[in-house]
């Protein structure tokens, strides 16, 4: 963490919650995005498989090739003959998959033709006469029958539907089970759902005949990878490929894959000589791609009678449905948060990538901590139940103590600071505990029954890129690092690139607030350009919008480039003031003599300085005032299976709620709600609130409403709003935000994550309330989502949800 | 989300709309809101040729008063193409026909409810739609028009099954007439996931309680629970003429989808779906008295 006092000048911006004026345009309707482009566009459409598993036969294109404004038809087989496969990043069995299906289809919505023409119309009527031939093979669907010795297999060559199964061991855990007084254990099931931001997939492609070159415009969430992969599966070199990001309507990891669509559009791109568009429908969004991977996970907790845990082991089965890019990157973050808040030091993780049937998963926000959180804090809270404890007590005894800061974890993740046990005093007094139990009791005698729900999760932030290549060698990306060019104009004002485009997260802001600070300036002198270009735009291999990174390597880098210019400003205004660096000083954008008040230049005038009257300044001084600077956060350590983090920065957040059940419906309701979150400095707590509270809300989805449901025959029923339940405004609490205040040691500004925690501490919190809440009933949860017919269902005869 | 190909077509009278529909049999579907017919359009499921927009169409928004004449009773008569939202402001239908009220306050969202119409749900009678099961507790009469003139059906003959009525294909529907509730009370109450869902039970109430607080006339319907809206006949008769103690009510309940075919989907299973009409069939009772 840098010092402040060297880092700022003023500081009448960093920490203000600043209006987010800078976006006012995208509720205006004045955003930029990909659909929005002022491009004549010619329009693609998928053919996408209905059979969840079939060998591919003929496909008949003529009918829709023959359609009038019809521009080209091009087929799977035909997009595979001219791109390299997909790569893999976790799986260690081999696994062939091209980015369209080739000779079998692996799920429902797998695209087996692309067809382009004149109109989005006509061009989704083309789609409907393409006759494909499916010769329908077995189905596997679900984690436990892909898993049985005769299961058809999804791939082949990969001889078995598990393409990673690896188990890590840290600490002493079979003396941990030895010493354990009793086992608390556990089968958890959490499903497949996903975050569905506002804005669906969109791109452009268009081919370059003049150079044999592509241009791409897309609401990529990962493009510093994306060029590497669409070049990979192009067979191109990466100066024949220009990506440009435009303004992007929501993320949440969902748009971190895209790039297989653009490989195909690239294809029917260059048949054709105008650019080509693909904007996703919310069924096709619903139906193929988007999706987190439901789940088994086993877990043990080896305990002492005290309630000490002294060592957990974990057996994580999940469905990565097709997609052999993603697969297993769920399983491996999830194993890097396994202790969550809690000082354990013993653990083990079995940890399976199982393929099926069901679609392509992608990382989703939260990544793996959701499910892995919810799991052990259902757990904790069963382990306090059976020892008759206080479900506050338990997690007191076992929180990593502030002092204990920096507290590394078995396999090597380094918490860098917290104050879990604070933040659960603040979170229990402001929901009121210490009078909720009678007032339970009370309320139960009255035939209301209300539980009470606690759950502390840890948010970690910044991916040490390459944990995922534990199992595999050498990995292609390793730690975490961004570029920013910060530049000052003709005016004196402030201009920012990034390497990554937000998709909502009110960087500029963010942005703009850092600078004035550094720079003596208000946040409405700086602009930041939220776009990438990948000609004009500073990016890494890392360069994206996920991960919680964005206040760490991001903010790294503009602050490195904002140094760069201030230095410069300084050097320029000594040599034409006379005055040594030393004495200059900040104020109003001007640059002035401590000792001399007459002796000061304006920003606007050093910018002349720099870039008009280059002669005034020094001999063999560099003109110009643009600077690039790269950032990385060094804490990241090289993968290997004893000792390695996943991620750099530690974020956590206590979650507790109280629900009341209605016992004749199944109905849930929320009566209070508490977030108490720990994301170390913040640089605008207007924002913070707003996504502690937003993430709160995709988790209550997760927890009550949200599901991917599949028959037993692979099809997937959901695949609209109607069916596919999010949450509405109607039906939330109020969420009651308080924070606490540990400034991260490894991050510049003392930052840490901050997009993540409601959606992964919420889930245990009502899970845990719920089941507190029938415990009149008997009743245990142990699978998401908690429907109202589950819970009936289980009060009336399963016990268990 | 694409709709396929299809034509828009604007009568400037009822009779033309008729007649478009007898020369375009089967090709062509009537918009008046478009709350479901477009989504249906937009997701391929139907591919009409023709739209028949009964917008343009004049007189057939209004909610008047109809006095007693001819041995009729007084009521109220409401335009096919009058929305949610005109329903939901009306100060005659706050006075005489409350239920209406009650129930197009859960319909949906304000969108919806803006845009939607009590014909086009009628029209359209999806298996759980709030109003069907209003207008069924309700009563009353439909009128509809078509090439050979107009003609009444009975509330309680015009849902036939999913997504189909008593109105032939020629036919429009062109008001609903329910009977003015003065001195009775009532009560819709939805069950739904979410606030703005399709209803998972949806139970409409209406009853008159006498001097002697026993129950004089009730009226019971639900939707959501089978493949149309349905009168609980049974739990009617269980409690007409006796008070309306919350023990009886709880017994009277307990049948009301006795004979039903309960639907189940993702939604709700049909064995939570019975279980979920008898609670509420007995707090929507509880709520109207």
């Amino acid at each position: 963490m840098l010092n402040f006092d060297e880092i700022f000048v003023t500081r009448n911006w960093f920490g203000k919650p600043v209006r987010r004026d800078k976006d006012a345009r995208f509720v205006r309707g004045e955003g930029s995005y990909t659909d929005d482009l002022p491009m004549d566009c010619l329009y693609a459409a998928f053919v996408r498989s209905p059979y969840p598993h079939a060998r591919l036969g003929n496909i008949d294109t003529s009918k829709a090739a023959a359609l009038k404004g019809v521009r080209a038809v091009v087929t799977g087989p035909e997009v595979a003959a001219a791109t390299k496969p997909v790569g893999a990043r976790a799986i260690t069995r081999p696994a062939v998959q091209h980015v369209m299906a080739t000779k079998k289809v692996r799920y429902v919505g797998e695209p087996v033709a692309i067809v382009v023409a004149n109109d989005r119309y006509l061009v989704e009527d083309a789609a409907e006469l393409i006759e494909v031939d499916y010769e329908p093979l077995r189905v596997v669907v679900e984690i436990d029958d892909a898993m049985k010795k005769d299961a058809p297999l999804v791939f082949d060559e990969a001889e078995t539907n598990v393409l990673l199964h690896d188990t890590l061991t840290h600490g002493d855990i079979e003396q941990a089970f030895r010493d354990a007084d009793f086992v608390m254990q556990e089968q958890f099931r959490v499903q497949r759902f996903s975050s569905t931001p506002l804005e669906n997939w969109a791109m452009i492609a268009k081919y370059e005949k003049s150079t044999d070159s592509y241009t791409v415009w897309a609401n990529d969430q990962q493009p510093g990878r994306s060029i590497v992969n669409l070049c990979n599966a192009l067979g191109i070199p990466a100066n024949r490929l220009r990506l440009i990001v435009p303004d992007s309507g929501g993320g949440f990891g969902i748009k971190l894959a895209i790039w297989p669509y653009m490989v195909s559009l690239c294809v029917v791109a260059r048949k054709v000589d105008k650019p080509v568009k693909w904007i996703q429908t919310r069924r096709e969004h619903l139906l193929a791609g988007t999706h987190t991977p439901d789940c088994i996970l086993d877990l043990e907790l080896a305990m002492k009678k005290d309630g000490q845990v002294l060592g957990l082991r974990m057996r994580d089965r999940q469905n990565d449905g097709s997609f052999v890019h993603t697969a297993g990157i769920y399983n491996l973050i999830k194993f890097a948060n396994i202790v969550g808040c809690y000082n354990i030091k013993a653990t083990q993780a079995e940890m399976m990538s199982i393929v099926t049937n069901k679609a392509p998963t992608v990382q989703n926000r939260g990544v793996g901590k959701p499910a892995m959180m919810f799991s052990l804090e259902r757990l904790m809270h069963r382990a306090a139940v059976q020892l008759g404890m206080d479900p506050a007590e338990i997690r007191f005894r076992n929180f990593i103590q502030p002092e204990q800061m920096p507290h590394t974890t078995p396999s090597g993740e380094i918490y860098e600071s917290g104050n879990y046990p604070e933040c659960l005093r603040i979170a229990l007094e402001q929901i009121g505990y210490k009078d909720l139990k009678a007032q339970q009791e009370t309320l139960r005698k009255q035939g209301t029954y209300i539980g009470i729900g606690l759950s502390a999760s840890i948010e970690p932030g910044t991916s040490n890129l390459g944990y995922y290549y534990t199992s595999r060698g050498t990995p292609e990306y390793m730690g975490n690092a961004e570029g920013a060019i910060v530049s000052m104009d003709y005016d004196g004002n402030i201009n920012v690139l990034l390497g990554s485009v937000e998709e909502g997260q009110g960087h500029a802001t963010s942005v703009s607030q850092v600078i004035a600070d550094m720079l003596a300036i208000t946040p409405d002198r700086v602009t930041m350009n939220q776009q990438l270009d990948s000609v004009m735009s500073p990016f890494m291999g890392h360069s994206g919008c996920y991960s919680n990174r964005f206040n760490d390597v991001e903010m790294g880098a503009v602050i490195m480039a904002t140094k760069k210019i201030r230095d410069k400003v300084l050097k320029i205004a000594s040599h034409r003031l006379g005055v040594p660096v030393a004495d200059l000083r900040f104020r109003d954008g001007t640059v002035y003599s401590e000792k001399d008040a007459g002796k000061t230049l304006t920003f606007k005038e050093v910018a002349t300085l720099a870039y008009k009257q280059v002669l005034l300044l020094p001999v063999g001084f560099e003109p110009g005032l643009k600077e690039v600077a790269f950032y990385k956060n060094d804490i990241a350590k090289l993968p290997n299976k004893t000792d390695f983090n996943v991620q750099m920065t530690h974020a956590n957040s206590l979650h507790a709620t109280v629900v009341e059940v209605d016992p004749a419906t199944g109905m849930i309701r929320f009566r209070k709600y508490v977030i108490v979150h720990d994301c170390g400095r913040q640089i605008n707590p207007g924002i913070v609130e707003g996504m502690s509270i937003g993430s709160t809300v995709h988790g209550v989805g997760t927890v009550l409403l949200e599901e991917f449901i599949y028959d037993e025959n692979g099809q997937i029923l959901t695949t609209s709003f109607v069916d596919y339940m999010k949450p509405l405004a109607v039906g939330l609490p109020r969420f009651e935000v308080s924070h606490m205040e540990s400034p991260c040691t490894t991050s510049l500004l003392g930052t840490k994550a901050v997009g993540e925690g409601g959606a992964i501490g919420s889930l245990a919190a009502i899970g845990n309330a719920v089941e507190d809440a029938l415990t009149p009933f008997g009743v245990k949860v142990t699978s998401l989502p908690i429907t109202p017919e589950k819970v009936l269902r289980a009060i009336r005869e399963t016990k268990v949800i | 989300m694409i709709p396929p190909k299809f034509e828009y077509v604007a009568p400037a009278s009822l009779s033309e709309a008729a007649a478009f529909l007898a020369a375009h049999p089967g090709d062509a579907k009537l918009l008046a809101g478009g709350q479901s017919l477009i989504p249906v359009l937009k997701l391929r499921l139907a591919s009409p040729g023709f739209l028949v927009d009964l917008g343009r169409i004049a007189g057939l928004s209004y909610i008047r008063e109809e006095p007693a004449s001819g041995g009729k009773p007084g009521a109220v008569a409401i335009g096919a193409m009058t929305t949610y939202a005109e329903i939901k402001q009306s100060a005659l239908l706050r006075e005489k026909c409350p239920l209406l009220q009650q129930t197009v306050a859960v319909v949906a969202d304000v969108q919806v409810r803006n845009r939607g119409t009590l014909g086009g749900s009628l029209a359209h009678a999806d298996p759980s739609a709030d109003m069907p099961a209003a207008i069924l507790a309700l009563g009353g009469e439909l009128k509809a028009v078509g090439p050979k003139g107009e003609r009444w059906i009975a509330v309680g003959e015009y849902f036939q099954g999913m997504f189909a009525t008593a109105l032939a294909p020629d036919e429009v529907l062109t008001e609903i007439r329910v009977p003015v509730l003065t001195g009775q009370r009532s009560a819709y109450l939805k069950a739904a996931r979410r606030a703005t869902d399709f209803a998972l039970v949806g139970v409409a109430v209406r009853l008159r309680v006498g001097k002697d607080e026993k129950c004089e006339e009730i009226s019971i319907a639900l939707t959501g629970v089978t493949d149309r809206a349905f009168r609980a006949a049974g739990v009617e008769r269980a409690l007409q003429g006796k008070r309306l103690e919350p023990k009886l009510i709880e017994q009277a309940t307990a049948d009301v989808v006795q004979g039903v075919n309960v639907m189940g989907n993702i939604h709700g299973g049909a064995e939570y779906r019975a279980q979920v009409a008898r609670v509420y069939a007995a707090r929507a009772i509880a709520a109207a008295k």
